[in-house]
């Protein structure tokens, strides 16, 4: 009986159109900011794939290859100037160039008595551009194995090219790392032979080479390779931001390009700036919702200022005078949350068939939510914080 | 906890710092009420009475010197110490009565009865008819007379154990036989509590018997 009196004493003054002014502005915030991250996470795959060999910071960047190159013998290759150039760039976090083997390499694969061999070439890059376990990656002196990371569109060559047409059977990308690949390596003057075994460490959608460990490069290089290292012809750099306009105005003025650039930087940076946008008004309309729920409750508790006291003279404790102003605040944040999650599965189901024929993989939904509920749990928090202190100061007269 | 003393040490309302007050038998010396004892505290209108209810109720502050229960200053005690406080050691009917108008007399009384469990619906119909408003209990007491609302608080405030019962101006507007009445049925409670009464009065006081008489 007595939780009802309370109810009833304290409840007066509230002011409906005010809580449900909350709800309305505290949903509307909520639902800005679940929608645009569920869109984030749901469309970013268009962009990002999901490379783990290389990080979205590096760029692989080499000059574009004209008939004058061809006909003239005209070199492609990054010299000195150019390199200090690129260095000096704001965007510019680190730089290496790709090293490149001076000796013949052929490859086989002997697979139960069909095999196929080829030319191959190796390049290297230093092993800290690199994502690779160690234990998976890398090279020492005397072993006879070595990891190689290779284009993912030599696969498809294979698979849909090659093995087609001369009869081979397909092979997944795990399959593939388990066949034994047999490499040799021949110094230019042919004086020299090495055998190696190769293994695949992994496929690269934007390494459009055959990487081997830096460390083996080098020995290789010195054991087999004719002594004039030629300038590189590709240079992979880290970069603040691979979105950045000015990288791409930059590399347009030189006329040089991003190697293996499926992804699209520009349209990740675009669609990153254009979801921030949305979240930031979604916090700015959450925010506001905050101070609309902590006035209607202040305001409320202090029209029932006199009663609380009363309550508080009789002996009833913060925790039965705080309940009623609780259960509005908890109350009507629940409602609104529920209300932006429900919103945002709503919006997906418009377009997320939409996305997946664009070729995206769906994210999760749990980040979206835990967010909303975190950001729910805030403006409980500072409610029930200002709730207590308001109770406090009905304490005494 | 049982609060056997109250102690006033050098107490003086911070509102008379810079008057001249006449010599007060409460205030800016030392004194003590004891459980079980009954007391009267007289004062012209402005003395401080209300203003010592208060202070030993904890709801106000504004004094200097200390005030003790037992040995403990009480502005020492937190606010969950302070409503258990409320609800077994001290019960206080203010002068101002702090009923919810809103509700009815049986509602203002339950407010205070079910926090505390400590009176059955019968005893508190029997006290509604010897003071003589049983029959307006379901009135929603805003719309009673000062002397019944007063009937009312003066139910509600023995509705809980207590070691003292501060009265403030009780039974202002009550006449002669229920003054007596209210008397009979607090001096019952606090006789049964072994408890302490403070009254104050102006100038229509409980008719305890045997005070002690002090004047502010």
């Amino acid at each position: 009986m007595n939780q009802s009196l309370i109810s009833r004493l304290l409840y007066k003054n509230t002011s409906v159109a005010r809580i449900a002014g909350f709800i309305l502005s505290n949903f509307l915030g909520l639902a800005i900011v679940l929608g645009g991250l569920q869109f984030y996470t749901d469309a970013r795959s268009i962009w990002e794939d999901d490379e783990s060999f290389i990080h979205s910071d590096y760029l692989v960047i080499n000059k574009r290859v004209t008939s004058q190159n061809t006909f003239n013998g005209q070199s492609s290759s990054f010299s000195e100037e150019d390199l200090s150039d690129i260095s000096s760039q704001p965007w510019m976090k680190r730089l290496a160039p790709f090293s490149t083997a001076g000796y013949k390499i052929y490859a086989s694969i002997d697979q139960g008595g069909k095999g196929i061999s080829t030319n191959m070439f190796f390049e290297s890059i230093p092993d800290s551009f690199v994502d690779v376990a160690s234990s998976q990656w890398g090279w020492r002196e005397g072993s006879n194995e070595i990891p190689v990371i290779i284009s993912k569109d030599y696969l498809s060559l294979y698979n849909f090219g090659f093995a087609a047409s001369a009869g081979l059977p397909q092979m997944s990308e795990g399959f593939m790392s388990g066949i034994p690949l047999k490499l040799t390596l021949r110094s230019n003057d042919g004086l020299r032979t090495l055998q190696f075994n190769g293994r695949i460490a992994g496929y690269s959608n934007r390494l459009n080479t055959i990487l081997v460990p830096q460390e083996f490069m080098d020995w290789s290089n010195r054991e087999l390779g004719s002594e004039n290292i030629q300038d590189p012809s590709r240079i992979i750099v880290e970069v603040s931001s691979p979105g950045d306009v000015a990288i791409k105005e930059y590399l347009d003025t030189k006329d040089w390009e991003i190697a293996g650039d499926k992804t699209n930087a520009s349209a990740s940076f675009l669609l990153k700036v254009v979801i921030g946008i949305i979240l930031a008004i979604g916090v700015v309309i959450t925010l506001l919702s905050l101070f609309i729920l902590l006035l209607s409750i202040s305001l409320l508790m202090e029209k029932n200022r006199d009663r609380l006291h009363r309550l508080l003279m009789l002996g009833y404790g913060l925790q039965a005078t705080g309940r009623p102003y609780r259960i509005i605040a908890i109350g009507s944040s629940l409602i609104a949350l529920a209300l932006a999650i429900a919103a945002t599965f709503i919006l997906r189901s418009f377009y997320i068939d939409a996305l997946t024929g664009l070729g995206a993989t769906p994210g999760n939904l749990w980040f979206t939510v835990c967010t909303g509920a975190l950001l729910t749990l805030l403006i409980i928090l500072l409610n029930l914080f200002s709730i207590r202190k308001k109770i406090l100061r009905a304490w005494r007269i | 906890m049982q609060i056997n003393e109250i102690t006033l040490e050098d107490m003086l309302p911070r509102v008379f710092i810079n008057e001249k007050i006449p010599v007060s038998e409460v205030w800016n010396t030392r004194l003590s009420f004891r459980k079980g004892n009954r007391y009267r505290v007289e004062a012209a209108s402005g003395g401080g009475k209300s203003s010592l209810c208060s202070y030993i109720f904890g709801t106000r502050t504004d004094y200097n010197g200390t005030l003790y229960f037992n040995n403990t200053d009480i502005k020492s005690l937190s606010i969950p110490l302070w409503q258990d406080i409320r609800r077994k050691n001290i019960a206080y009917l203010p002068q101002e009565l702090s009923l919810f108008p809103e509700l009815t007399a049986w509602e203002n009384i339950q407010l205070k009865n079910s926090l505390t469990g400590y009176a059955d619906n019968a005893k508190i119909g029997q006290w509604l008819d010897r003071i003589g408003i049983s029959a307006r209990k379901d009135y929603p007491v805003g719309k009673m007379s000062i002397g019944q609302q007063q009937r009312v608080a003066i139910i509600r405030s023995i509705c809980q154990p207590f070691d003292f019962i501060l009265l403030d101006e009780p039974v202002s507007h009550l006449d002669a036989e229920n003054n007596r009445i209210a008397t009979e049925i607090i001096e019952e409670e606090a006789s049964k509590n072994g408890a302490g009464i403070i009254s104050t009065s102006v100038g229509n006081p409980l008719q305890l018997s045997d005070p002690v008489i002090l004047s502010l």
